[in-house]
């Protein structure tokens, strides 16, 4: 019985040990509309808020994918051109001077937002457009749009399965792409886009029950539509009110607890089963573990003499350029007189970084032209031989 | 029928009719010729061929998903660690050029039991091998000996070469690592020389003990890595260390920047700088990783407004800026820091002139220049001595000086080494990276094996995900390199395995990532149903109803023809 306890407590203390190196170093956030035209402002201006919370709380432009269907500063309908708005008093214009939209229009469909997770992309894809996470970075997963059960439509024309998304999420964790998830989604029976999820690690939260639609809050009547969604209202009530600073102690659970069904008019819903511990563990996390950016800056102590710290490092490396330069002047002398006056010189480079050479245009796919080419004519001829002595058949007949 | 038409086009002529209808209506058709049965049979035969032959192969092709057989079992196995157990044997040369062949096998002999008594990490063990070639021993310079690896395929690595050398004046005996070289010179007083009788002379276990000193952090880092981060000695700094560098990259781009919020300085000694100072030390790296350099210089580079103005401290008369607001020093959103280029990541270091009116600026907890950003890269903040301008004020040099740039690349280079992960310890920069060399073919080794044990699970699972055959090939020369990185390793010759273990990793990722398989559209079977009911109903009933039918005949005709026999 005792060799049983002593057992359990290594295990625990195996298991703390576990918890005390679980943390972050860094933070994403892919944020997704998925909806097109004008009627559907308020999915662009949801996301556009949930943007700007995020880079408020510190998660820079390069970590933060944003994913928008369509141009609503820009539309003609605007009567307010270059601005969203996400509440009629229009104190704060969303879009801005300060903002890099990732994937615009026609580029936001369900293949390249799969991509982006799975990271599956080209070789030339700029990094810009890539999701950069690693075992250590907290994920945020923002998504608004039209639904239904288990389907997200993504710009009128296709739409994501709740299947896909898990999948997608399966193989980020297999590849360890991250550390933990926040899933977020603000659609019609939005709950059951999560109901498939199988990795762990994730927290998943939507607006609204199978068989419940996701409500608009309010209009604004000068832009002419709805301007932003209940569910997507009162979280950024909370992140805006309460989480005021990147230091802000207040946790997921807190979050979830506000919700107010009444004010939102669904019942919202949250999925904690996939996260270790559970909903105990899980209300524990803060809401800047995902809304905000980790970045320990470490400030290098000029007069500190220990293994490793910036004076000791800085001895060894003049040694090693001391070193190279001996070995310049040796390799030189070596060579003889022809190269004498090169020495002199106080640069006289031996490592040479390759130079770049100027790229010019090139002809893509040269290879296999001619045989195309031969390919086409033969198909053509043979179609005309066919032809041909269908007709003189035809007419022998 | 033909009645009933007749009663709506002639009413008039339907009593002429009526006589006729009923003998019409019992008269059976005429028996149809067996030229028109067998066309009819023909025709049906016809449209089920074009089905069978060409329909169903087309669809069959259209439809399938190709999946190039992998060979599941070696990978899950490789991830799982029952292929291959990581091993770092070190050979560590010892030199006693003054000592007698027994006495200094003796010394070699006791200082290995002593070694091998201290060694707590089985994984990681240091072998010493005699060497009385002492001219050779002295030889090998330290980046000789980092790339040494590449091309040496039979010997294993020398790590380390001891001279045990006998120095008069000395009461105990002391150590001495060459910063430069990859010697350790061990001094000892004469009358301490190792007798072969004494089972335990003070000289090893001094010898033992500082070379277990020496490597302690390494086999600490190996140990961590090994456990997967939660085991071993130190884990909190070296985790923290870890957490710090850069994750492994094939290729680095390292991005210098001079950013000034004025117009003053426009240019700086740039390329001679990076030849003369950091070359040197990139070229130490070469056999870890490669790298490109992009510079570029930004002017009127404004702060963002969310970032908390210097202050003037009249105690260090400089500008300070607090430590906690430094991570919003960088104004991610303006300065143009994310370049796009190639598919490594970018170590961005930025060397910042203030503005004349707040020069010079300085960190103010630690009167710091410098600081490095985790997993991104390194700032520093230059105050050149400043000019008088003409209308009175101060101003900027407008060039920066290659000597002037000197501590700034020194603190580049610096930052360099930390964010690629160089282990602190030993004193020795020839070391350290021979000790990163080992450090990266262990995370690669096992880098690679969890993707393919990822790929591996993700075959299985997602069963509708295609596999083309660059993936098996990739696998295959991904599992044949990780072999060669583990007899590497097992022959203590670092340099190949870290060389082997790169290649095995680029392959992983490059299958693990391959572009094509993007199993985006899962269709439940209701779906499936919907799609082709649509398609395949109008055409299907007609094609087995007149294939029922036909049947029907053949069976008929055979019994009648059966009977007709009997």
């Amino acid at each position: 019985m005792s060799l049983f306890l002593r057992l359990l407590q290594a295990l625990s203390l195996l298991f703390l040990v576990g918890a005390a190196t679980a943390e972050h170093t860094s933070n994403w956030a892919v944020l997704v509309s998925t909806s097109r035209f004008w009627f559907n402002y308020r999915h662009l201006a949801n996301v556009l808020s949930l943007y700007r919370t995020v880079k408020r709380l510190g998660i820079p432009d390069s970590q933060i994918i944003l994913m928008l269907p369509d141009d609503m500063a820009c539309n003609p309908r605007n009567a307010f051109p270059g601005t969203v708005y996400s509440n009629a008093d229009r104190a704060v214009d969303l879009y801005g001077d300060n903002i890099e939209v990732d994937y615009r229009g026609y580029e936001v469909t369900v293949e390249n937002f799969i991509r982006l997770l799975t990271d599956r992309l080209d070789e030339d894809v700029p990094r810009s457009k890539r999701l950069g996470s690693d075992a250590g970075s907290n994920v945020l997963v923002y998504m608004t749009g039209h639904g239904g059960d288990q389907f997200l439509k993504f710009q009128d024309a296709e739409e994501i399965g709740a299947w896909d998304l898990a999948d997608a999420f399966g193989q980020m964790w297999e590849k360890k792409r991250y550390h933990e998830l926040l899933f977020m989604i603000d659609t019609c029976q939005a709950n059951t886009m999560y109901t498939h999820f199988y990795s762990p690690n994730i927290v998943a939260t939507g607006s609204s029950e199978l068989d419940q639609s996701s409500y608009s809050h309010h209009a604004d009547n000068d832009v002419g539509v709805a301007v932003i969604d209940r569910w997507t209202y009162y979280v950024l009530e909370f992140l805006e009110t309460q989480v005021t600073s990147a230091n802000s102690k207040l946790t997921l659970g807190d979050l979830f607890d506000s919700y107010d069904m009444s004010k939102i008019h669904s019942q919202p819903g949250v999925r904690w089963d996939l996260f270790p511990g559970g909903e105990q563990e899980g209300r524990l996390r803060t809401v800047v573990d995902f809304f905000g950016n980790v970045q320990n800056v470490e400030i290098e102590n000029a007069n500190a003499t220990d293994p490793g710290s910036l004076k000791e490092d800085l001895a060894e490396i003049a040694r090693l350029v001391e070193k190279w330069r001996k070995r310049d002047e040796e390799y030189s002398s070596i060579l003889g007189n022809s190269s004498q006056s090169q020495s002199q010189g106080a640069q006289s480079p031996t490592v040479h970084l390759p130079s770049k050479k100027p790229v010019g245009a090139t002809k893509m796919a040269e290879d296999g032209s001619w045989g195309k080419r031969l390919v086409g004519l033969s198909v053509v001829g043979a179609c005309t031989a066919v032809w041909v002595a269908g007709s003189i058949l035809g007419r022998s007949a | 029928m033909t009645s009933k038409t007749g009663d709506h086009e002639s009413p008039h002529a339907s009593a002429t009719l009526t006589a006729d209808t009923k003998p019409r209506a019992q008269r059976v058709p005429p028996p149809e010729t067996p030229e028109a049965i067998q066309a009819r049979f023909r025709v049906i035969a016809a449209f089920w061929a074009v089905i069978i032959f060409l329909g169903f192969p087309i669809w069959w092709k259209t439809t399938s998903i190709y999946r190039a057989h992998l060979p599941i079992q070696d990978m899950a196995d490789w991830a799982d660690g029952k292929t291959c157990r990581p091993v770092f044997p070190l050979e560590i040369h010892v030199a006693a050029p003054t000592m007698q062949l027994p006495e200094s096998q003796h010394l070699v002999r006791t200082t290995q039991h002593a070694l091998d008594d201290l060694n707590e990490f089985a994984a990681h063990h240091l072998r010493l091998k005699l060497t009385n070639d002492t001219e050779a021993s002295t030889a090998p310079s330290g980046d000789d000996n980092a790339t040494a690896g590449i091309t040496a395929d039979d010997g294993p690595d020398t790590a380390l070469t001891v001279r045990v050398v006998p120095q008069e004046g000395l009461a105990t005996p002391r150590s001495e690592l060459r910063a430069d070289t990859t010697q350790l010179d061990i001094f000892y007083p004469p009358s301490q020389a190792p007798v072969p009788s004494s089972s335990n002379p003070p000289l090893s276990v001094f010898i033992a003990e500082e070379l277990q000193r020496l490597y302690s952090e390494e086999k600490a880092t190996i140990a961590h890595i090994l456990s997967g981060g939660t085991a071993g000695r130190d884990s909190e700094t070296i985790s923290r260390r870890l957490r710090r560098s850069m994750k492994y990259a094939d290729t680095y781009h390292l991005s210098f920047s001079l950013f000034t919020p004025g117009s003053a300085p426009s240019s700086w000694h740039i390329e001679a700088a990076v030849q003369e100072y950091l070359s040197p030390l990139l070229h130490a790296f070469a056999p870890i990783s490669n790298f490109t350099i992009d510079t570029q210089v930004q002017l009127y580079a404004r702060f963002s407004p969310m970032t908390p103005a210097p202050v003037y401290d009249e105690a260090e008369s400089a500008w300070t800026l607090k430590k906690e607001d430094l991570s919003a020093f960088i104004n991610a959103a303006e300065w143009p820091l994310n370049p796009s280029i190639g598919s490594g990541p970018t170590l961005n270091f930025i060397l910042y002139v203030p503005d004349p009116s707040q020069s010079p600026m300085i960190v103010k907890e630690n009167r710091a220049s410098s600081w490095i950003v985790p997993q991104w890269g390194g700032v520093f903040l230059l105050n050149p001595p400043l000019a008088q301008a003409s209308k009175g004020g101060q101003t900027n040099p407008a060039h920066i000086t290659q000597e002037s740039l000197r501590p700034a690349f020194m603190t580049f280079s610096h930052q360099l080494l930390t964010l690629l992960g160089t282990p602190t310890t030993p004193a020795s920069l020839p070391l350290r990276l021979q000790s990163l060399i080992r450090v990266r073919a262990a995370t690669l080794l096992l880098s690679a094996s969890s993707t393919m044990g990822s790929l591996a699970r993700l075959t299985e699972s997602l069963p509708s995900i295609p596999i083309p055959a660059t993936v098996a090939s990739s696998v295959s020369t991904t599992l044949s390199h990780l072999s060669s990185t583990c007899s590497h390793l097992r022959g203590g010759r670092f340099g190949a395995a870290l060389a082997s273990a790169r290649i095995a990793e680029s392959e992983a990722e490059r299958s693990f990532f391959e572009k094509s398989m993007v199993g985006q559209v899962y269709f439940p079977d209701e779906h499936k149903v919907a799609v082709y009911l649509p398609l395949l109903g109008p055409i299907g009933v007609p094609l087995l109803v007149s294939l029922m039918k036909e049947l029907k005949r053949l069976v008929a005709g055979w019994k009648a023809r059966r009977r007709s026999t009997a």
